[in-house]
């Protein structure tokens, strides 16, 4: 028989040991922030800020100044020397020392659909292969098992262009997301609008009319359900269910949950963030990896009404580009200071990317359309070397001049700088063993390490 | 007629004199008379139990020489469930059950499969079901998504005529492609009953054509020869080209490299350069032969006659064994389509009589699953009577399988009362929202439906949200409401009522003991309808309501 256990033996024994229904659910968490950073078998974590749509480089991270493709945004200096980007990000300008900007980026997709899957799992979609999100991937290494909070969250997704691409694949739903807030629901940053509900996690909550005491009565009654089940038909259905149940109650009960009241925080810190969907998502995410959560995704989804999917900019994209900078800024900036304030930031990795760049080429709506070819995303904070910049495109930005990186370098280098092994196997749905990254891949040394 | 019936069941058939008297049961002349009715001058009925002693004999041969103790068989509530959900895509209602039930005739397995398979339900079962084999994408993309409808109209289309399987591949293998298969020309329309999506799913492109065809029809992944030779299975890169030729002749003029826009066909192009190679190869078969070629017929037309022909070594056993899979857990060929030089079969022989006698009957899908669910290996218990019944390929046991979204949402929806109306489910839309849509993105299915992995969420979603918490609601919930409210009725009862309904069977002896007594005191709020509450709430949470067994 080929080997087609995900779960082996020794993850049954270990499903077993897991605490039993109803009983010292809630655990004291003692651990944070400061703690948490000290100890010395600290792994490192991981933030994705996804920009849905595909942001333009030229706009961003490669600017072409003098050049027709340029655009109307000018250049600013930033904390490094020699490394200029958009005027319209000012804050992360002055954090440049964190950043490694890679603008080589060369990935020949540009079709939404395929493109979310080829950045977001590493491959393109093919044939019977359900490759997981990258978010499963690497909290599958750097989580913990029974810790009480998931080692995946994702706040408000847009999965539509790509439901696959945002699902544990082959790696089963154990290593699915938290989804928080409604996915799916475009949230406009416009300021002003109300967020709340795209930052709670769904279900969290009992349903109305049923307090602790009666939840523990239907836990109790299904607890004797569930052992004359597992006794009689024994296997890892029932014993995945059983697990999945009681990590849900564990939450449910945890101090833990508590990373989703942001109102404990400090009503300045909050502004610092944008009072936007986007900006206190950031929050969160800083909130969830101080509690020890290994990855956590953000999406900015757009502002205000005038895009479709965010960055999609195939028009107008000047109006649109600066409205969404003006969100992406205060957040990713106040998110790198505050994760540095908490000694975090050393040993968390902010990734920042899309499925694809933009044209340079500027079209009569005055918009970008899709860009393969060579496009920029961002490295910062733990386990990179910030301050560099990776590759360099031509003067038009058309083509890449220098060091071409693939999708599979780009997770080759986030392994290396995550202190993953690139050549870990996962067992796939079909029998073949998938790497972290492929063997081919050429990791960027010069910004890990 | 009576006669030749007799004369079948006197006859030569000892074996099935087993299957039809089993020891539970006291042989009586009213039960002998009954099947001699039933029986009577039904000749597919013979050959349906023909093959499913077929099953029986090879599947117990290996028993004896591995030295397995078989579980014994299901009682009916157990059968009832199982084949229910296999067959139709949900439990059964409560009425259903309590008329099989109470069903004492020797045929009433056999039966209700007849009843089962004549229903709408098992069109849209298998239509969900032959979605997820021929189109994956509709599940994990947009595009997939917004061309699903269409294709499903295809399939219900063919499902509902019990159009028989070589017929329907043939039909998706040659469909006419000519002309815009654009997006945008799809999304305007998503209703159209066509199978074309299969093709603009996958781009259209020769080698993914190749990949799909090869490995849904065949079992046979030739797709890792694509890039090189393979490393483990015989098959060459040049042999997966030659075999991707016959789709050469599709010409996509396209806009860009990533849109799809008008479409033609050439139908004498049987050759295609393999992409950075000089190496051009010629349309040939994967067992190496060259087709005959005829004028005017496309290539995909001779691709498809070899494909479907009764002589085909893969095509037969590559769908027998899905569907055994299917009801199953675990295919004979395990992955299920992956039949490779080092994936065996577990029973041989039995692969291939099963293929060649699903040939014999012309490919009839319906006769196929009437003989696995007659067959004593499939009406065996998923209880664990012995240590030797681990082995999942050893069918000395029913295995526990999870279920797919939509029979999840079905099962629940039936359980409860649920009643979603016609323009709710949207059939010819893409974009489902509320309950339905929510719960199919919750609960998509892994491949392994033997080692069904549950998620946190899915755990939330069901404990916590809004679809479970009406139904155990006592102010919203039909089923509750009916079982709680109706006067005469002893708590007993009222819980009997509940197990049947979620579970599909009545409580055991020291469950409705426990549970009466929960209900009699109140449980935590001292309020009986609200215990009874309870109750439903932990069945529909349990792991024998979420999985087949």
């Amino acid at each position: 028989m080929t080997d087609r256990s995900r779960l082996s033996r020794r993850d049954l024994i270990k499903l077993s040991a897991c605490g039993a229904f109803g009983s010292s659910m809630s655990r004291w968490l003692p651990s944070l922030a400061n703690e948490v950073s000290k100890s010395p078998d600290r792994r490192r974590s991981v933030i994705l800020l996804w920009m849905t749509g595909g942001p333009p480089q030229t706009d961003t991270f490669d600017m072409k100044p003098g050049h027709e493709n340029g655009g109307q945004f000018k250049p600013i200096d930033t904390s490094v020397p020699g490394i200029q980007i958009c005027e319209h990000l000012p804050q992360v300008a002055k954090l440049m020392q964190h950043c490694a900007p890679i603008r080589s980026m060369s990935t020949k997709e540009g079709d939404h659909t395929r493109a979310t899957y080829l950045l977001r799992t590493g491959n393109l979609p093919q044939g019977p292969i359900d490759y997981p999100t990258l978010g499963s991937l690497f909290s599958k290494e750097l989580g913990q098992e029974n810790s009480d909070l998931p080692n995946f969250v994702a706040v408000a997704p847009y999965t539509q262009f790509s439901p696959a691409a945002y699902g544990p694949g082959f790696l089963g739903p154990k290593f699915a997301p938290l989804v928080v807030g409604d996915a799916n629901r475009v949230v406009s940053n416009t300021p002003g609008m109300n967020y709340d509900q795209s930052l709670a996690v769904k279900n969290l909550s009992l349903p109305q009319g049923i307090n602790v005491e009666r939840a523990d009565a239907r836990l109790s009654l299904l607890g004797d359900l569930e052992s004359d089940f597992s006794s009689q038909r024994p296997g890892l259905n029932s014993e995945s269910h059983r697990s999945a149940y009681a990590a849900a109650v564990r939450m449910m009960r945890s101090e833990a949950v508590k990373a989703f009241n942001l109102d404990d925080e400090d009503v300045k810190l909050r502004d610092a963030y944008g009072r936007n969907q986007f900006g206190q998502a950031c929050l969160l995410a800083r909130r969830l990896v101080e509690r020890g959560v290994p990855f956590v995704e953000v999406s900015l989804n757009g502002v205000g009404n005038n895009q479709t999917f965010a960055w999609d900019t195939h028009a107008q994209n000047f109006t649109s580009v600066k409205s969404l900078l003006g969100v992406l800024d205060p957040a990713w900036a106040t998110l790198m200071t505050d994760l540095k304030d908490r000694g975090l930031l050393d040993s968390t990795m902010i990734v920042w990317m899309g499925e694809f760049g933009r044209t340079p080429k500027i079209n009569p709506q005055i918009g970008r359309d899709h860009f393969p070819n060579a496009w920029s995303s961002v490295l910062c904070g733990g386990g990179i070397k910030g301050g560099q910049v990776v590759g360099k495109t031509s003067e038009d930005g058309m083509k890449v001049d220098d060091r071409p990186v693939s999708v599979q370098d780009l997770f080759a280098t986030m392994c290396k700088g995550l202190g993953l092994d690139a050549m870990k196997q996962n067992v796939s749905n079909v029998g073949r063993p998938i790497r972290l990254a492929d063997p081919t891949a050429k990791p960027i040394t010069e910004i890990v390490g | 007629m009576a006669q030749t019936a007799r004369s079948h069941v006197f006859g030569t058939k000892g074996s099935r004199f087993d299957v039809l008297f089993p020891t539970t049961r006291s042989l009586s002349w009213v039960c002998l008379i009954s099947l001699t009715l039933i029986f009577g001058g039904d000749v597919m009925g013979d050959e349906v139990q023909n093959l499913a002693d077929l099953i029986d004999r090879r599947i117990e041969a290996r028993w004896k020489s591995d030295r397995v103790t078989p579980a014994p068989r299901a009682g009916d509530a157990e059968f009832l469930r199982r084949v229910s959900l296999h067959v139709a895509g949900s439990i059964p209602p409560v009425a259903d059950a309590r008329q099989f039930l109470r069903d004492e005739s020797l045929d009433q397995r056999r039966r209700l499969v007849d009843q089962l398979l004549e229903s709408p339900h098992y069109i849209t079962n298998f239509s969900n079901f032959w979605t997820r084999v021929m189109m994956p994408e509709s599940a994990t993309d947009l595009q997939g998504q917004a061309q699903r409808p269409g294709f499903q109209a295809w399939l219900r289309q063919h499902l509902g005529n019990n159009t028989h399987y070589d017929a329907m591949v043939r039909e998706l293998l040659t469909i006419s492609l000519t002309g815009d298969r654009s997006m945008n020309a799809a999304l305007q329309n998503t209703g159209t009953v066509s199978p074309i999506a299969f093709f603009t799913t996958k781009q259209i492109k020769p080698e993914n054509l190749a990949a799909a065809t090869s490995r849904m029809f065949l079992g046979i992944r030739i797709e890792c020869a694509q890039c090189h030779n393979h490393p483990y299975d015989s098959w060459k890169q040049e042999q997966f080209w030659g075999y991707a030729a016959f789709f050469a002749g599709i010409e996509r003029k396209t806009p860009n490299e990533d849109a799809i826009g008008e479409v033609r066909e050439v139908f004498d192009r049987r050759e295609l350069t393999i992409p950075d190679h000089e190496t051009v190869v010629q349309a040939t078969y994967l067992d190496g032969t060259q087709p005959q070629w005829r004028t005017r017929i496309s290539s995909r037309n001779t691709l498809a006659d070899w494909m479907t022909a009764k002589q085909n070594p893969y095509f037969a056993k590559a769908v027998v064994n899905r569907l055994w899979g299917h009801f199953f857990g675990v295919g004979i060929v395990d992955p299920i389509d992956d039949f490779g030089g080092t994936n065996k079969p577990s029973h041989p022989e039995l692969l291939d009589e099963l293929a060649a006698d699903f040939v014999a009957h012309d490919f009839d899908l319906k006769y196929l699953i009437r003989g696995i669910t007659a067959s004593q290996t499939y009406q065996r218990t998923s209880r664990k009577t012995h240590e030797s019944q681990n082995e999942p390929q050893q069918f000395a046991r029913m295995a526990v399988q999870g279920l797919t979204g939509e029979q999840l949402f079905d099962s629940i929806a039936v359980a409860v009362g649920h009643l979603e109306s016609f323009q709710q489910q949207q059939p010819f839309q893409f974009n489902q929202n509320g309950a339905r849509g929510e719960f199919l993105e919750l609960f998509a299915p892994d491949n392994s439906p033997t080692e069904r992995q549950t998620s946190i969420l899915q755990a939330l979603a069901l404990m916590n949200g809004q679809f479970t918490s009406t139904a155990t609601n006592l102010d919203q919930s039909s089923t509750l409401t009916a079982v709680v409210e109706f006067p005469w009725m002893k708590t007993p009862d009222r819980i009997n009522a509940l197990y049947l309904a979620a579970l599909t069977r009545k409580p055991r002896p020291e469950e409705l003991e426990r549970l009466t007594k929960y209900v009699d005191s109140g449980g935590s709020s001292k309020n009986q309808k609200q215990a009874l509450a309870d109750v439903f709430w932990a069945l529909l949470n349990s792991s024998e309501f979420l999985f087949n067994h």
